[in-house]
């Protein structure tokens, strides 16, 4: 498996998790968004629109109430009664007990003739024939002005009333105040810049804009006045400054004003900004969430899969190297079984030619002589050589056939120290210093005890000769540790500080014949021999060394139980 | 008491044969056979005190062949000749009746030590069997004069 293969693993993992919950993620929030938004914007027009009703009635009723009052004195008086000054002055102040937003009160007969006045002008004896108020009272009975200047060059708003009396129309007329009236038009509050204010069919302000503009100016935004008498209307437009507004507009029924109640657009839905934002704010963050939650995620993902690989394959290994060992053994004993029985022919033989030789010797058939000594000494090393021979052939035969170990539970607590104990000696000889490492939480473990001191005699007396060739008789160090792995199994470990053990030596260690002794010194079989028990023991056994620092084995062994 | 006789029982006839000189050398008068059938022959015909019985054999093993040995003839000391290096078929050896095992590649004299020890063994063991059977036979005086009395 190459790098790339983790590559490719890596990328589909990652583009999975991050695709996925970011599809998911986005598609949640645009589809909530878009229906906030729908009814976002539908409830900020229907609360607009409702204001702008609810305020144009409220205007209606007091037009409406301020024309009933003037009805109501018409009805009351006489045009002579009214004439009167006095009369006039306590009519109004009667008038101004009801409603203060009358300013003055004058009586006008047919001709326009104002034949009284209650108020801060001097405008008796002014004719208004010809004012356009004046004539549309003689058509249709009342009429409400749009704001103007007069005569007095202020801006004023006037009601008049007219009555048929004996065959002669007469005229009351009212003066409303601007400031109250303006006060009641403007008394709306949405928001921060909500506002409300009235145009007249020319799209002239006849109240005043909190927002800029004054009374009697043109309408610096010039709406696009609707019919008259049409329904409300919602809309958005920029003003001059760029700045959009929220418009709601109504005609009022008394009077042909359009009242217009506006919002900034970003004031009206500054819920929907807010959610906007809080939606972006949520994207960015979750998606970089999520983007670094699938790199972690993934970095972990591949490495633990990097793992098990590389441990499958280091097992994989393993028990090829085990089957190999297993097979070796087998071969090898066969082999040195068949090379027994031979040997034994060759021993008998050169025993015979020994009893003959010396037999010819007491005969006196033999005189002593150089060649006879040499033959001597031949037929000595062909025993010799047999000797050697049959060990070998004996140790092949311990590393194929081990016996069946017989498992006992030993304490490991107890049972290394007996064992380093016979080596005690040796160690101090050697300068070597002997420290065990052994846990007191050490389960028992189920092996064979003599097998188990035969290899850990082996492996002891291989670390004396690790130490003694690279420290000689002083500074040596060998620790025998004992401690639970899990549940399951216990470490046994054999730790110096010699020559340690080159990387390829390593990887043939376990083999039979291998050594790295002189010719004659070891048969290459201890280990092998070794690792053969604690296999029939159902453990394992594993070496790491580094050159010239140490070497460590450690053996694994089943706990008891 | 009389000499020793010793039966070798192997497969290589070789090994029979040059074994046999040699101990015929050192005054050993040695029967051979060449399998477990012609070994239990060999014992029907002569009066052999020491087996030297090789484990491994083309038809009847040596331990099987030992078997049958000590169910025949129960008073023949029986030394196994074991190409294993390991005590196991030892002691298998053992624990059906033989007396003592051998590892090949072995030396002469380690054989012959070995089948002498057992020769002893069977000595002692017949010595003891004579002395059981003459304190049978002379219990006390009257048992004698019985014996006598009831031919």
């Amino acid at each position: 498996m190459g790098g790339n293969h983790y590559g490719v693993m890596k990328r589909i993992i990652l583009s999975c998790m991050i695709g996925l919950p970011l599809v998911l993620l986005l598609s949640v929030l645009s589809i909530s968004y878009y229906f906030f938004t729908h009814s976002i914007e539908s409830a900020t027009t229907a609360s607009i629109v409702r204001i702008v009703e609810d305020h144009r009635d409220m205007i209606d009723t007091f037009l409406r109430e301020r024309k009933a009052d003037l009805a109501f004195i018409l009805r009351s008086y006489t045009f002579k009664a009214l004439s009167n000054p006095r009369e006039l002055d306590a009519v109004f102040e009667r008038l101004q007990e009801k409603s203060n937003t009358f300013v003055d009160l004058g009586v006008f007969n047919e001709a326009g003739l104002h034949v009284a006045y209650h108020g801060p002008y001097k405008l008796v004896g002014r004719v208004y024939r010809e004012a356009t108020w004046f004539k549309e009272v003689m058509k249709n009975g009342y009429y409400i002005s749009d704001v103007f200047l007069g005569y007095r060059r202020l801006p004023h708003f006037v009601i008049a009333v007219g009555r048929q009396e004996g065959g002669k129309t007469w005229v009351i007329r009212a003066t409303i105040d601007t400031y109250m009236f303006n006060h009641i038009v403007e008394g709306v509050h949405i928001g921060k810049t909500g506002e409300a204010y009235l145009l007249n069919a020319k799209g002239v302000f006849q109240t005043q804009r909190r927002s800029g503009g004054n009374l009697m100016a043109g309408d610096p935004e010039a709406l696009e006045l609707p019919e008259s008498q049409s329904s409300t209307r919602t809309f958005m437009q920029k003003d001059s400054r760029g700045e959009k507004f929220l418009y709601a507009t109504t005609w009022l029924r008394e009077k042909n004003w359009l009242l217009v109640v506006r919002q900034e657009k970003s004031d009206a839905f500054k819920a929907l900004y807010t959610a906007t934002y809080l939606v972006l704010m949520v994207s960015v963050l979750g998606g970089a969430v999520i983007i670094l939650a699938a790199f972690f995620l993934t970095g972990r993902i591949v490495s633990r899969i990097k793992r098990a690989d590389t441990e499958k394959k280091d097992l994989g290994e393993q028990l090829i190297r085990a089957s190999r060992l297993a097979e070796l053994g087998e071969m090898a004993a066969g082999f040195a079984h068949e090379i027994n029985n031979p040997l034994q022919i060759i021993r008998s033989e050169q025993a015979l030619i020994e009893a003959i030789l010396s037999d010819l010797k007491e005969a006196g058939g033999l005189k002593e002589s150089k060649d006879l000594a040499e033959l001597e000494d031949s037929l000595g090393q062909i025993r010799l050589q047999i000797d050697r021979c049959a060990k070998i052939t004996q140790s092949i035969l311990k590393f194929g056939r081990q016996s069946e170990p017989v498992l006992e539970d030993i304490d490991l607590r107890d049972y290394i120290p007996q064992v380093t104990a016979m080596i005690s000696k040796k160690a101090s000889v050697h300068g070597i210093k002997l420290v065990h490492d052994i846990s007191e939480d050490s389960p028992l473990v189920n092996a064979d005890p003599g097998q188990l001191q035969q290899v850990l005699m082996n492996l002891l007396n291989n670390a004396f000769d690790a130490i003694v060739s690279r420290h000689g008789s002083e500074g040596g160090e060998l620790t025998v540790g004992v401690a639970p792995r899990d549940s399951e199994k216990v470490e046994i470990w054999v730790k110096d500080n010699g020559s340690g053990i080159s990387p390829e030596n390593l990887k043939k260690i376990f083999s039979p014949f291998f050594t790295t002794k002189p010719i004659g010194k070891g048969t290459g079989l201890g280990l092998s021999v070794c690792y053969g028990i604690i296999d029939s023991m159902g453990g394992t056994i594993e070496v790491a060394s580094e050159k010239g620092v140490g070497a460590t084995f450690t053996i694994t062994l089943p706990a008891a139980g | 008491m009389k000499e020793m006789k010793m039966m070798l029982v192997d497969d290589e006839e070789r090994f029979l044969s040059t074994t046999k000189k040699l101990l015929a050398r050192k005054g050993h008068d040695v029967l051979t056979a060449t399998s477990g059938p012609e070994a239990l022959e060999m014992l029907r015909e002569h009066n052999i005190h020491v087996v030297i019985l090789d484990v491994k054999m083309p038809g009847m093993d040596g331990i099987a062949a030992l078997k049958q040995i000590k169910r025949q003839y129960p008073m023949v000391e029986v030394i196994m000749l074991t190409g294993h290096a390991t005590a196991e078929s030892a002691v298998e050896g053992l624990k059906s009746g033989a007396t003592d095992y051998l590892m090949k590649p072995t030396d002469i004299e380690e054989l012959l030590g070995k089948a002498e020890e057992a020769f002893e063994k069977r000595k002692r063991l017949e010595e003891k069997i004579r002395v059981a059977q003459m304190r049978t036979l002379s219990g006390s005086p009257r048992d004698i004069i019985r014996e006598t009395e009831e031919p």
